[in-house]
């Protein structure tokens, strides 16, 4: 198992206004930002990125808009400077929302060029972004993913296509001359990722091989990881753990209470990063037609996706670190305590190659931030790159 | 009673109520509700022809077809197939928008249009929102807007079959392939509407907080001859809300075609 760290780069100082309004993404107005106070913020987790390359883990970089929970706005300027700062960490970008993106070109050059700039330590993530950024970017909810997939084939055809131009006439792009320059390093293009919490999305990423990662999503994990696993040997082959991501909050001390303390105070993130105006939450399209069935029938409860292994529902505004501990969303203690988690959990998902391994949320100190990265990287990461595929699930 | 029929490769799901002369109702972005009386008030004078829009209730939604110019070769067809004269054609909300769309493109077999509380222009300038945001509000805030009295247009989803929660959540869906960007309007349509050669009416609900009676000033100022009638304590959608009146209005405006 691989260690990737990420941060959304919260700008936590303006959570409890947007609380107190009920959102704090799309229509919370930035007059609650200080761009000063931002900026000091922006330095201060790019230098928590740049200790994961000292420590010898990887790194993973995310995006949202119009947002307090996140202030990563592009994947590729972030991973742009941490490219410049870093020597050996492979780079993830998980993702670029490429539905939302009108321009699927503009996105192979920047992945390219990163290739480039970084000796080609980039990872590519595809991803479909979250319901509530349908609204910032203005993007069409309805067909989302069959404009996702057309992006995707041109991105992957625009950065493996070296005797161009080419041409494409798409149902959603147009263009007449593709041609990127520089282009990537890793050929024929860096590996590809995706995102996903449902049994098609495994099944669609087994068909193309690409590595397939869902984020604090509990007990829909195992269902997708077999789904692929189960197209994949109908395909002639076999899956194997580095095909499977997971991302979870983990809070690591020098005892099992300072683990505690970092992981509740990570979990802030996931406690607030939910909260937002109703109005943004479903676009029409986003979600499949009996998700929507169920949501007109049982409200918007009946999509809420965080259960504990008894398959109970738990509420992700007031859970404990323990409860959340039962969802398998965070890990935390010492350093022995999270490694006897982490292969444990890896028996469970019958083996899972990448852990994304979100280490700041917001109010965790920059010192906090800094150990938790650097004790997770020394004590943890190079025992988990030992577990491999758990034996019970081999001998299947 | 619902039939399908098959439009250009297209399986329409049609209400079809009445008799005498033929009406073609084009239903709001909500969806056609068929179980509702305002297709009986306009079936008293009319043969009510009332399809779902593709992608809507049980209307199939082909891969190839994704525009409102699409929904309005099809109706276009349709009144072809079905060969129909002198119709009426009556569209409320997004089904306004379709209707205005058939009428700039072919009046032959039309006798007149009304358009209750209609989508489908843009008037303002690039800050001014003429078509309130539906997308960008919660359930309550968006029925407080549509309705003159939000009860009345409350759906008790629970008591619903899947069959037809699964037709709602699909007309959501579509209408949101059919009008998310540009917003619920045609920037080019308005300055074609001066092809609309039929009588034409505007009917609009006086307490519609989702296009307000300047809109549909607008729409009157670009068809025509175009008349614009309002209807007392009725919201977006004057049909459901107030079914009575409205077909009055309809059949007021039939007499004099």
């Amino acid at each position: 198992m691989r260690t990737w760290y990420f941060s959304e780069m919260a700008y936590h100082p303006a959570w409890e206004k947007g609380i107190a309004r009920g959102s704090l993404r799309v229509n919370f107005p930035n007059e609650a930002v200080d761009p000063v106070e931002a900026g000091k913020l922006l330095n201060r987790y790019l230098d928590e990125f740049r200790l994961c390359d000292e420590v010898g883990i990887d790194i993973m970089v995310n995006e949202h808009h119009s947002t307090a929970t996140c202030m990563t706005v592009s994947v590729p300027m972030a991973l742009a400077v941490i490219a410049r700062e870093t020597k050996k960490s492979r780079l993830l970008t998980l993702g670029n929302p490429i539905a939302n993106r009108p321009d699927p070109v503009r996105v192979a050059e920047e992945m390219a060029w990163l290739d480039c700039l970084s000796g080609g330590r980039l990872e590519m993530g595809l991803v479909k972004g979250a319901p509530y950024e349908i609204a910032p970017a203005n993007s069409n909810p309805a067909r989302l993913m069959r404009r996702y997939w057309e992006a995707h084939d041109l991105i992957l055809k625009a950065l493996s296509t070296h005797d161009g131009p080419f041409s494409w006439e798409g149902e959603y792009y147009h263009y007449r001359n593709v041609n990127i320059w520089p282009r990537p390093i890793q050929q024929p293009h860096p590996p590809v990722w995706m995102t996903g919490m449902s049994v098609d999305t495994g099944t669609l990423a087994a068909e193309r091989g690409h590595v397939v990662g869902t984020l604090l999503s509990g007990g829909l994990a195992k269902p997708m990881y077999d789904a692929y696993r189960k197209r994949a040997r109908e395909l002639g082959w076999e899956a194997q753990p580095d095909r499977f991501a997971y991302a979870a909050i983990i809070g690591v001390g020098h005892t099992r209470e300072e683990g505690y303390r970092r992981a509740d105070q990570i979990a802030d993130y996931v406690r607030t990063a939910p909260l937002v105006y109703e109005g943004f939450t479903n676009p029409p399209g986003y979600n499949s037609l009996g998700a929507n069935v169920a949501i007109l029938k049982h409200g918007a409860r009946a999509n809420r996706i965080v259960t504990d292994r008894n398959g109970e529902q738990i509420n992700h505004r007031t859970a404990t670190v323990e409860q959340f501990m039962d969802t398998e969303t965070v890990f935390a203690g010492t350093p022995d305590d999270v490694f006897n988690q982490l292969k444990a959990f890896n028996a469970r998902m019958g083996g899972v190659g990448h852990l994304l391994f979100f280490g700041q949320g917001g109010h965790l100190s920059h010192q906090d931030a800094m150990s938790n990265i650097s004790l997770f990287g020394k004590e943890v990461a190079p025992r988990l790159l030992e577990l491999g595929v758990p034996e019970v699930a081999a001998a299947e | 009673m619902s039939h399908t029929l098959i439009v250009s490769g297209v399986a329409l799901e049609i209400e079809e109520r009445g008799s005498g002369s033929p009406l073609l109702f084009l239903h709001p972005g909500e969806g056609l509700q068929a179980n509702r009386p305002w297709i009986d008030a306009l079936a008293r004078t009319h043969r009510v022809i009332a399809p779902n829009h593709p992608g809507f209730g049980g209307s199939a939604l082909p891969d190839w077809f994704g525009t409102v110019d699409d929904i309005a070769y099809l109706y276009l067809d349709l009144i072809k197939q079905l060969k129909l004269e002198k119709t009426l054609l009556v569209g409320a909300c997004f089904g306004g928008w379709i209707a205005a769309e058939m009428a700039v493109r072919n009046t032959a077999a039309l006798s007149g249009l009304v358009l209750a509380a209609p989508l489908g222009i843009k008037i303002g300038g690039h800050l001014d929102r003429d078509i309130t945001d539906m997308h960008s509000l919660a359930r309550a805030e968006f029925m407080a807007k549509a309705w003159a009295d939000p009860a009345k247009g409350a759906i008790d989803y629970e008591s619903l079959p899947d069959t037809e929660l699964a037709g709602i959540a699909r007309g959501r869906e579509s209408l949101a392939l059919f009008g998310w960007k540009p917003y619920m309007h045609n920037p080019r349509l308005r300055r074609w509407l001066h092809r609309i050669d039929i009588p034409t009416t505007l009917i609009w609900g006086d307490r519609d907080g989702i296009v307000s009676p300047a809109y549909g000033e607008g729409w009157q100022r670009e068809i025509p001859g175009a008349t614009m009638h309002t209807i007392a304590n009725a919201g977006h959608y004057p049909h459901w809300e107030q079914p009575d009146a409205f077909a009055a209005r309809v059949a007021a405006f039939a007499n004099t075609l």
